[in-house]
């Protein structure tokens, strides 16, 4: 498969923050009053997302294992009189919907991806396959509460954007490359945060039959 | 962006419904008969009566492990045997629910027995399991368009020469959870759906329903062309008045469509706004072109309803008539709906339409090899 070029990436990652401390923090980058009804994820991905400027050709490729954590412990707990709003905000892929209806962003291509060991190398995988001359690659997860006491929910906060394209353009921040390997190995979604937040190179498997190579140059975004 | 180019074949396809499997289903809809029935919504808790269609044999309650299971079973015993899972042979599960009815069980019982299959992360793995796929299993969600997704990445995956075949998997079963929301929106209601029907207000009714297609290149007796997505996003849960975002998604599947004769399976799950938009692109996209809708009868499968009804619709196609749309009477909301069923065999091919929340629409034309 051919490489990607890293345009630009933004990461944020919530650590021991409450949800109300990360809504505080952010709040400033969203109309007022846009903020009371979006979640942490969404507030999160949204942040990142929205510095990457979406436009309607661009492609979303959205990865989250579990997705609004917090709106759907709190549409299950609405019963038996369920709440529409928590329900509609708990429906994948609410997390980056927030965002894209609330500046009305029409996008052709959304891609929302969930799973668990493997998808780092998914979403990754996914933005390769795209036609898009520019894939978003964002994600994220938010910590669950009473979800997270059954392995239902994440046990971190974090979200990252990621600008990707086949052209290498100007100064890109870093290049992605995905290639048939004999092997095994996984990259999930915190891992894959993991390697966009620190800026650390990678050199190995990151599932059965397939190697990432990430490199970053010398001045990231 | 559409997938024109993509020389992405269909090898086998089928789907689970209330009526049974792909022929049964298609034969139960040129039948005229309606798998919605008044159910609680709630299930055992009660509720209001609203329609829905399940599996026989399935209640709306989860069980655990759950009650969906032997009929993803039954489901997967139909696909062509082979290495699913691995990296030349990736599996792609799509829908909206996943084990969402046992999340619903875990909060009001307690009972650690539904926390296995709750999450799409944790049930679609207990399914890899149980079905002996390998680990390259991805997950696609996106509500009601979730199964056009699948299709898409898993013609990418083949188109590309990463996979020789791909399988698309796709299933959603009913829940309180789901019925739940969907009544508290309002548009799950007493009333039976009668999709592209002018009346005062509008219904939708909610079905289980799974589906699998087999993508293969170069094999295959149907073709998949021109999938084209797109995402209005102007609300969550309506569309741009002025219907732009079915205009945009149809528009590369209408190119794609040239020169040839087509009829056209919508979406048409019975609201009034939704409806009147789509028959109103599907006929600008598409003159003279039949407009069917199958919810009526099965009731939106949510986010497997592209993949259930893509599997209806190649049996139309073997069987040389397509059903009309159930549930349905005059006045339609416009010409081209078809109320009745009709014989296909003077098209070229058949356009398979969903929409979802969000403003989400996606389509592509299947042609006979």
């Amino acid at each position: 498969m051919p490489e990607m070029h890293i345009q630009s990436v933004f990461t944020d990652e919530g650590r021991d923050q409450t949800p109300a401390e990360i809504r505080e923090r952010l709040r400033g980058g969203y109309p007022p009053g846009a903020t009371r009804r979006m979640t942490t994820l969404g507030l999160m991905v949204g942040s990142t997302l929205s510095r990457l400027e979406p436009g309607v050709e661009d492609a979303i490729v959205y990865a989250t294992g579990y997705a609004e954590s917090c709106a759907l412990e709190g549409f299950l707990d609405s019963f038996p009189t369920p709440s529409p709003t928590l329900f509609q905000t708990s429906i994948h892929p609410s997390g980056v919907q927030q965002l894209l209806i609330g500046r009305q962003r029409a996008v052709r291509e959304l891609l929302p991806l969930s799973g668990g060991p493997l998808l780092g190398f998914h979403a990754l995988r996914a933005a390769f396959l795209s036609r898009s001359a520019r894939v978003l690659l964002c994600g994220g997860e938010e910590r669950g509460t009473w979800l997270l006491d059954y392995g239902l929910a994440s046990d971190r906060t974090f979200a990252f954007a990621a600008a990707l394209t086949r052209e290498s353009g100007g100064a890109p921040a870093g290049r992605a490359t995905l290639t048939r390997a004999e092997g095994a190995g996984e990259l999930g979604l915190a891992e894959w945060f993991d390697l966009l937040h620190g800026r650390r190179g990678f050199d190995g498997m990151v599932a059965p039959g397939w190697r990432l190579e990430l490199e970053w140059h010398a001045s990231p975004t | 962006m559409a997938d024109t180019a993509a020389p992405v074949r269909v090898t086998d396809c089928g789907c689970a419904t209330p009526f049974g499997d792909a022929a049964a289903t298609h034969a139960a809809l040129l039948r005229g008969e309606r798998a919605l029935v008044p159910a609680r919504v709630l299930g055992k808790e009660g509720g209001d009566p609203v329609p829905l269609a399940l599996i026989p044999g399935r209640t709306l309650d989860e069980d655990a492990p759950p009650g969906w299971l032997p009929t993803v079973r039954r489901l997967a015993a139909s696909m062509p045997e082979g290495d699913w899972g691995s990296p030349r042979r990736p599996v792609f599960v799509t829908g909206s629910n996943f084990g969402v009815g046992g999340l619903y069980a875990l909060r009001r019982s307690g009972d650690l027995a539904f926390a296995a299959w709750g999450a799409p992360p944790t049930c679609t793995e207990r399914l890899r399991e149980d079905l002996g796929w390998g680990p390259d299993v991805s997950i696609l969600s996106h509500a009601c368009v979730s199964a056009h997704l699948g299709l898409l990445e898993a013609s990418r995956a083949v188109e590309s020469g990463l996979a020789e075949e791909a399988l698309v998997l796709s299933f959603d079963f009913l829940s309180p959870f789901v019925a739940g929301g969907f009544h508290a929106l309002k548009i799950l209601n007493a009333d039976f759906p009668a999709p592209y029907r002018e009346r005062p207000s509008g219904a939708i009714g909610l079905g289980d329903g799974a589906a699998f297609a087999v993508l293969s290149r170069g094999r295959g007796e149907w073709v998949l062309e021109g999938q084209s997505l797109f995402n209005e996003m102007h609300h969550f849960t309506s569309n741009q008045p002025d219907a732009s975002g079915f205009t945009e998604c149809l528009g590369p599947v209408a190119a794609a469509a040239r020169g040839r004769r087509i009829w056209f399976k919508g979406h048409g799950t019975g609201t009034l706004e939704a409806g009147r938009m789509e028959v109103r692109a599907a006929a600008q996209a598409f003159p003279g072109s039949p407009l069917v809708g199958w919810k009526g009868s099965l009731g939106h499968t949510l986010g497997s309803c592209g993949l259930v009804e893509l599997a209806i619709a190649i049996e139309s196609v073997k069987a040389g008539r397509t059903p009309g749309t159930i549930g349905d009477e005059a006045p339609a909301m416009g010409d081209n709906v078809a109320f009745s069923g009709f014989a296909n065999g003077e098209f070229d091919g058949v356009v398979c339409a969903s929409n979802a929340f969000g403003g989400a629409h996606a389509a592509f034309l299947l042609t006979h090899a």
